[in-house]
């Protein structure tokens, strides 16, 4: 009796965690998803305007001695920035280039800003970014404290979500799934596909900035922390995004907590002995979802 | 002064031009048709006068104002809109929603959305049947139905249709052709661009290219007369 307790005790304890982390993911794949809807491009360097947005906010707390919510405002400007310069340096050059040309050209700007964190910022390697509360008990879940500065992930994930699927109900968001899908005649009618571009990726480089600066306090950072290693958030990011359909924005949201809880519950006891429970259990549950229902949970059937 | 004026246009695509210094007008109120084969230049120049294309020399003139170079966003503002060749609807919006983004430029005027969804949906009732349907499911003639209803929506001064009847059933496409004639009566000027002799007697002026450049200006009773089908159009 007492193992069945605890397994269930571990399976509320997964499921808490995997919420957690999956927000996230969940925040990363709605910035992925959104570039995909207006501009059908594989974003690779999502999670790297999250880790500028790191590194600027930790420059301007530690080294400028900024206030905290200054800090975090020059985060996500350094983070939208970057999201900015990405889309009128690479990807409006090649607008009409194939869609894998871009995809692998984000791919270099993320390895190319990798790159420069380990030139200029790799010692310290580890760094610590202040959370928004220190508080770490006030909230309790299944008897599993939950600290604040998840509490406000979960909060911010919510928000953000609820804003993009409401803007997609708009004439704004109309007018940029019309430029994703007839750039020429969404022109025509006097939307200007240029603006779109731009406000999408800058839409997509905040998102991607609230997943760093919101994340990073959990544990510590390092250059490239969010793109990949241990709290990297990019290929999770994905996996939910794909999941969720990669059009959806309520799929991204579902998508990427779903990952988050099947990656966690990778780390139950019964699963000890199995290496890469983890990943493995991620992967699986995406191959499921690809065989049966392809177009993803809440995606539509392409037409 | 005539609505539109196109003088000595030169546009090409990279360094070889295909519109050899085209010069044409078109009065205010008329039905003018642009004739010519495959590759004569026609969409090239529609591509011009809506802002799609930049001319690397000659002007055009819109109402008096040169817009030559501006972009096509800021033209259909001033009141010049194109059914563009390809009818390129939104193919995964509604019937609905290709119009309403079709008066993106008066979207703040909810009277005149109003109007002008009224306008389209009697110009082509069977729009009004398929409100909820995904325009990449409609037919071929409804898409056409749906690009230049979509075009009509911004109430522009100057209407450009680029292929209208292309890949359309005769009957379709003479249906296409008298509603272009009501709008027309109704006060819009109106540029089709065709290589079907059909449109013909909804013409007051008939132009037709040949390899870049104009090569016959017609009104009235010279369209009748020429004969033109065996002289340009080798049919």
């Amino acid at each position: 009796m007492v193992l069945g307790v605890s397994f269930v005790d571990q399976l509320s304890t997964a499921l808490v965690i995997g919420v957690i982390t999956g927000g996230v993911y969940a925040l990363v794949a709605l910035g992925l998803v959104l570039v995909y809807k207006a501009s059908g491009v594989f974003n690779f360097a999502q999670a790297e305007f999250g880790t500028v947005a790191v590194y600027a906010a930790y420059a301007a707390l530690e080294f400028a001695g900024l206030p905290y919510g200054i800090a975090l405002l020059v985060g996500v400007s350094a983070g939208v920035a970057m999201g900015l310069a990405t889309e009128r340096l690479i990807i409006r050059p090649l607008f009409d280039a194939p869609r894998v040309t871009l995809l692998v050209a984000t791919a270099g700007v993320a390895l190319l800003v990798i790159g420069v964190q380990f030139w200029r910022a790799n010692d310290p390697a580890l760094r610590v970014l202040a959370p928004i509360s220190n508080e770490l008990e006030r909230v309790r879940v299944f008897g599993i404290s939950v600290s604040d500065q998840r509490i406000v992930i979960l909060l911010v994930l919510a928000a953000t979500a609820a804003g993009l699927a409401l803007f997609f109900r708009s004439p704004g968001g109309l007018a940029v799934l019309a430029a994703s899908q007839e750039p020429t005649a969404a022109e025509l009618v006097g939307v200007s596909v240029r603006r779109v571009s731009s406000l999408t990726w800058g839409v997509a480089a905040l998102l991607g900035s609230l997943a760093g600066l919101l994340s990073a306090p959990i544990s510590n950072f390092s250059p490239g922390f969010l793109t990949a290693g241990a709290s990297g958030a990019l290929i999770p990011g994905f996996t939910g995004a794909v999941i969720g359909g990669m059009t959806s924005m309520p799929g991204a949201v579902v998508g990427g907590l779903l990952v988050g809880i099947v990656e966690s519950l990778g780390g139950l006891n019964a699963l000890e002995g199995i290496p890469g429970a983890r990943s493995l259990l991620v992967f699986a549950s995406l191959l499921v979802v690809l065989l049966v229902r392809p177009q993803g949970l809440l995606g539509r059937a392409a037409a | 002064m005539a609505l539109l004026e196109v003088r000595d246009l030169v546009v090409g695509y990279g360094p070889h031009p295909v519109l050899h210094g085209v010069s044409l007008d078109i009065e205010a109120g008329e039905t003018c048709v642009l004739f010519g084969l495959n590759g004569a230049g026609k969409t090239t120049t529609v591509s011009a006068i809506a802002g799609l294309l930049a001319p690397s020399s000659g002007t055009i003139t819109f109402d008096g104002q040169p817009i030559a170079g501006r972009p096509a966003a800021a033209l259909v503002a001033s009141g010049i809109s194109l059914s563009p060749e390809g009818r390129r609807v939104f193919a995964r919006l509604t019937v609905e929603q290709n119009l309403q983004l079709g008066g993106w430029v008066r979207r703040k005027d909810a009277a005149v959305a109003r109007t002008q969804r009224q306008l389209v949906f009697d110009y082509f009732p069977r729009l009004a049947e398929r409100g909820d349907q995904v325009a990449g499911t409609l037919s071929g003639g409804e898409q056409q139905m749906l690009a230049i209803g979509r075009a009509l929506m911004s109430q522009p001064r100057l209407l450009l249709v680029d292929e209208a009847s292309l890949g359309l059933s005769p009957t379709v496409a003479r249906t296409v052709f008298e509603v272009m004639d009501r709008i027309n009566d109704d006060g819009t000027t109106v540029l089709i661009v065709e290589q079907n002799a059909g449109v013909l007697p909804y013409a007051d002026r008939v132009l037709i290219m040949e390899k870049g450049t104009l090569v016959f200006t017609g009104v009235g009773d010279e369209i009748r007369d020429a004969d033109l089908r065996s002289t340009y159009l080798g049919a």
